[in-house]
């Protein structure tokens, strides 16, 4: 009896010892005779897998090769491409030479004066070692070779014009040489970890702890685009967005990069954090089974799917207003084209596009009209083909079961059965492609900046296992014009084509795309102020550079 | 049959069982569909066909399943040599080397403190029984064991770090991370409090349990009256009589889940961001980390066959009938 009570004395004494002790530094602590050091904690929910751009596969790797490298070329907050490590650049009148003027005295966060020779040694590195530099590699398909003109021009030679060639090199990372010479094959190459880079960034890593994810960056104070005005960046990975909230409102942290939809509104609430919904470049969409029918397999669908009508009476009853209050809060908009209306600031959006009006009525006129009939369970059917379709959605994103019940409970209104289903997002990957075996997938995207990747996915090439298309959408006429905005280097010109293509695709409906989401985050307005809002996100380096203690 | 030969049969067992879970533990991870090079690159970046290509040759997986994978895999466990992990790119012996440490930390102070605090419960409860005490010790550990593990770490998470300002996350501040964790002990102790009340609340309550029905069982025997009879005091009935042979069951069940609970930690390590054996696991299934995986659940079943093992052994000690049969 004794023991017992003296075991929750223990407890009760560990707990209070706990809580009495320091609180970890924060902000506030550690009075110096200086300035107290401004740290920001950034929490986010993932951790990069290198951060050696040859080998990088996940978006938090390129978040930090936003901080601590540079590329020629960069995307701006407005979607603008603007001078990186370049000041200026221009290309020949028959678009086959790309010339860049460096800008004066740039130097490596070593104290090094980077040099034409060393960009034009990544950038060959790139093009002749494509076996290496796997993610970079792509960006340089029609690159014929680099070239030092003087000490502050590097010229580049292509087989062809690009039409995309800022975007292209706003990839292109230009790493420290030294650290990536020594490596004989391409797995050396892959392998190396490079967790200390040598960048020419706004941020140079102090610390990087792969097993307790954590990172620490301190400003490069030789950067080119001036110093950050914060003393420390610490960016510390939490494995669930609960836990990532709560930091945020206890003010463990002080910036979280991630808010789910459901705690959007109640992080709002939080005294002294600013929340915000910025347009991101992620597009969630109803995938129709548009695989050819020669496929290989033969595709197993319901057959009705390839009547136009059928698909044109599922997009109009589906209200697209209604999915962004209940599923995204609010905090989205109903969708339209592949392409989302961020891209470039909005150029590369066909905003031509009509969109179908929602109405129950009209999609069953339609149906009427096509010649489906109402049985006696109230499934339409045609020469004996019932409208019941199996409506699948990935397992690992919680918002698609509530958006498929919207879905089934619209559809049911119009004869149209379907049943949903969650699967394994790998099962879902080879059940669309190479299978062709499903009706109406329920799934989504995170755009690149350009639209040259969206348009690409929709593209007969790549609906072969192992490539990008799920739809099997199948069209020359689209195919060819996917080549043509590739080569076309004026802009307008180029819009033309982008937008023709997407006036295609909202007409032949391999995708009806239901919603744009937002990109949500939330920071401690009563510690920080001079976060920039954009589709780039408050963690972009312009903000970074420009955040500061309120106090 | 001597306690040598009785721990014999029981290696032997063990041994056997290890092979069998070698068996089940390959053709488990075969079966799951999906393509682990899509599953390690995500969705949102641009890698071509041809480099998947490539990355299936390197991780061997455009070979057949049987008998190639099959054997190179046997090969390899042979040696000891438990692979390379496809999304860490490191030798998965020295992963798991690396995060068991934390875990048993973890694990080692929950189980402590529920062991003790369960079993003094239960005894408790068992002596009083049919008092408030037993009715609202029983009600608590009813409702513990069958609380979520992921809820109830997400609960304490939010009102210990609002009332308390304890952390929300990690083994350490981010400040102290790659310092001995010795010298950063009151910091890990802040760090270590959630968690490991997490863990303890959720099994002292089973504990409390099996206390609280055995000793029951075991204070309605003769030899409990007979021990009254000779004027004993409460205390050395319970402590000289009852508690010795109402310790069986537990032993068993704490063995038992010594075990399991390196999985058990899974959700605590995954709400507590702790950097453990759990959140390995979980990365290593979001990611079809196949060899990382393999190893994972092999140090798992291991640790439920060698807990078996020591409980058998403590049999042979606490039990006379063990040791007679």
């Amino acid at each position: 009896m004794k023991r017992a009570w003296f075991f929750v004395l223990l407890i009760a004494a560990l707990i209070l010892a706990g809580c009495g002790g320091n609180p970890p530094a924060t902000t506030e602590s550690v009075p110096t005779e200086t300035r107290e050091p401004i740290i920001l904690r950034t929490g986010w929910l993932g951790f990069p897998d290198t951060l050696n751009p040859a080998y990088a596969f996940l978006s938090e790797a390129y978040s930090m090769f936003d901080l601590v490298y540079s590329a020629l070329v960069t995307e701006s907050p407005s979607g603008d491409y603007v001078g990186g490590l370049a000041e200026s650049w221009s290309v020949s009148a028959d678009g086959l030479t790309w010339t860049y003027k460096l800008r004066p005295g740039i130097k490596w966060s070593n104290g090094e004066i980077l040099t034409a020779e060393q960009v034009v040694w990544n950038l060959n590195q790139f093009i002749e070692n494509p076996d290496g530099w796997v993610t970079n590699s792509s960006y340089v398909i029609g690159f014929v070779e680099a070239r030092v003109v003087d000490s502050s021009t590097v010229e580049i030679l292509l087989e062809d014009t690009i039409s995309n060639m800022d975007y292209r090199m706003s990839f292109l990372y230009i790493v420290y040489p030294k650290d990536f010479e020594g490596f004989k094959t391409p797995e050396e190459l892959q392998n190396f970890t490079n967790f200390s880079p040598v960048g020419t960034g706004a941020f140079k890593i102090t610390r990087l702890d792969k097993d307790q994810q954590v990172i620490i960056l301190e400003p490069n104070t030789e950067y080119y685009g001036g110093v950050a005005k914060i003393d420390q960046l610490i960016y510390q990975t939490f494995e669930n967005s609960d836990a990532l909230v709560q930091a945020l409102k206890v003010g463990d942290i002080d910036f979280a990069t991630e808010v789910p939809d459901t705690a959007f509104e109640t992080v709002k609430g939080f005294a002294g954090v600013r929340a915000v919904s910025l347009p991101s470049r992620s597009l969630t969409e109803l995938i129709i089974n548009s695989a050819p029918s020669d496929h290989d397999p033969t595709p197993n669908r319901n057959p009705a799917l390839a009547d136009p009508a059928v698909r044109l009476a599922l997009e109009t009853a589906i209200n697209k207003a209604d999915l962004v209050d209940v599923i995204l809060q609010g905090n989205g908009k109903p969708g339209l084209s592949v392409i989302p209306p961020t891209l470039g600031g909005g150029f590369w959006f066909n905003s031509d596009i009509k969109p179908v009006e929602f109405s129950l009525d009209a999609a069953n006129r339609i149906l009427d009209d096509a010649g489906y009939t109402l049985a006696a369970d109230g499934v339409r059917e045609k020469d004996g083909v019932r409208l019941e379709l199996r409506l699948q959605f990935p397992s690992d994103e919680d918002t698609y079961p509530r958006t498929a019940d919207m879905l089934v409970s619209w559809f049911a209104k119009i004869g149209v059965k379907a049943t949903p289903e969650s699967v394994d997002p790998d099962s879902l990957v080879s059940i669309t492609n190479p299978e062709a075996d499903y009706d109406l997938v329920i799934w989504g995207w995170g755009s690149d900046p350009d639209p040259d990747f969206m348009l690409s996915v929709m593209t007969s090439e790549q609906y072969v296992e192992g490539g990008w298309s799920d739809c099997g959408y199948s069209n020359p006429e689209y195919d060819q014009l996917y080549l043509e905005q590739q080569s076309l280097i004026d802009r307008a010109e180029r819009q033309k084509v982008v937008w023709k293509m997407q006036e295609m695709l909202y007409n032949d409906r391999p995708y009806i795309v239901l919603y744009y989401s937002a990109n949500l985050q939330a920071y401690r307005s009563d510690r920080f102020s001079g976060f920039i809002e954009s589709p780039l996100g408050l963690d972009s380096v312009y903000s970074y550079l420009k955040v500061t203690s309120v106090r | 049959m001597s306690r040598r030969d009785y721990l014999l049969r029981k290696l032997l067992l063990s041994l056997i069982t290890v092979f069998v879970v070698v068996l089940i533990n390959f053709v488990l991870f075969r079966v799951l569909p999906g393509d682990p090079v899509r599953a390690v690159i995500g969705r949102n970046v641009r890698i071509t066909p041809e480099t998947q290509q490539t990355l299936r040759e390197q991780f061997g997986l455009d070979k057949p399943v049987f008998p190639d994978q099959f054997i190179n895999t046997l090969g390899q466990w042979a040696t000891g040599n438990l692979g390379i992990s496809w999304s860490l790119r490191k030798p998965v012996s020295e992963i798991l080397g690396a995060k068991l440490g934390n875990t048993l930390l973890l694990i080692g102070l929950g189980q402590f403190f529920a062991i003790i605090l369960g079993v003094a419960l239960g005894l408790i409860a068992g002596w009083k029984r049919k008092t408030a005490i037993d009715l609202g010790a029983l009600l608590f550990s009813l409702i513990a064991w069958a609380i979520p593990t992921f809820w109830l770490g997400i609960i304490l998470l939010a009102l210990g770090s609002t009332w308390f300002g304890l952390p929300t996350g990690g083994i350490v501040s981010p400040e102290n991370v790659g310092k001995p964790l010795y010298t950063v002990l009151p910091d890990l102790a802040r760090h270590l409090i959630l968690p490991t009340f997490t863990l303890t609340i959720l099994y002292m309550g089973e504990y409390m349990l099996i206390m609280r029905s055995s000793i029951l069982e075991v204070l309605s025997e003769d030899y409990i009256l007979t021990a009254k009879a000779k004027g004993l005091s409460h205390w050395q009935v319970l402590w000289r009589h009852a508690l010795k042979n109402a310790m069986l069951p537990i032993v068993t069940i704490i063995a038992l889940n010594l075990g399991f609970t390196v999985s058990g930690a899974i959700y605590i390590e995954t709400v507590f961001s702790y950097d453990g054996l759990g959140r390995l696991f979980q990365t290593a299934l979001n990611k079809q980390d196949y060899p990382l995986l393999q190893g994972a659940f092999l140090l798992l079943a291991f640790s439920v066959i060698i807990a078996n093992m020591l409980a058998d052994v403590l049999y042979t000690y606490l039990d006379p009938r063990v040791r007679a049969n």
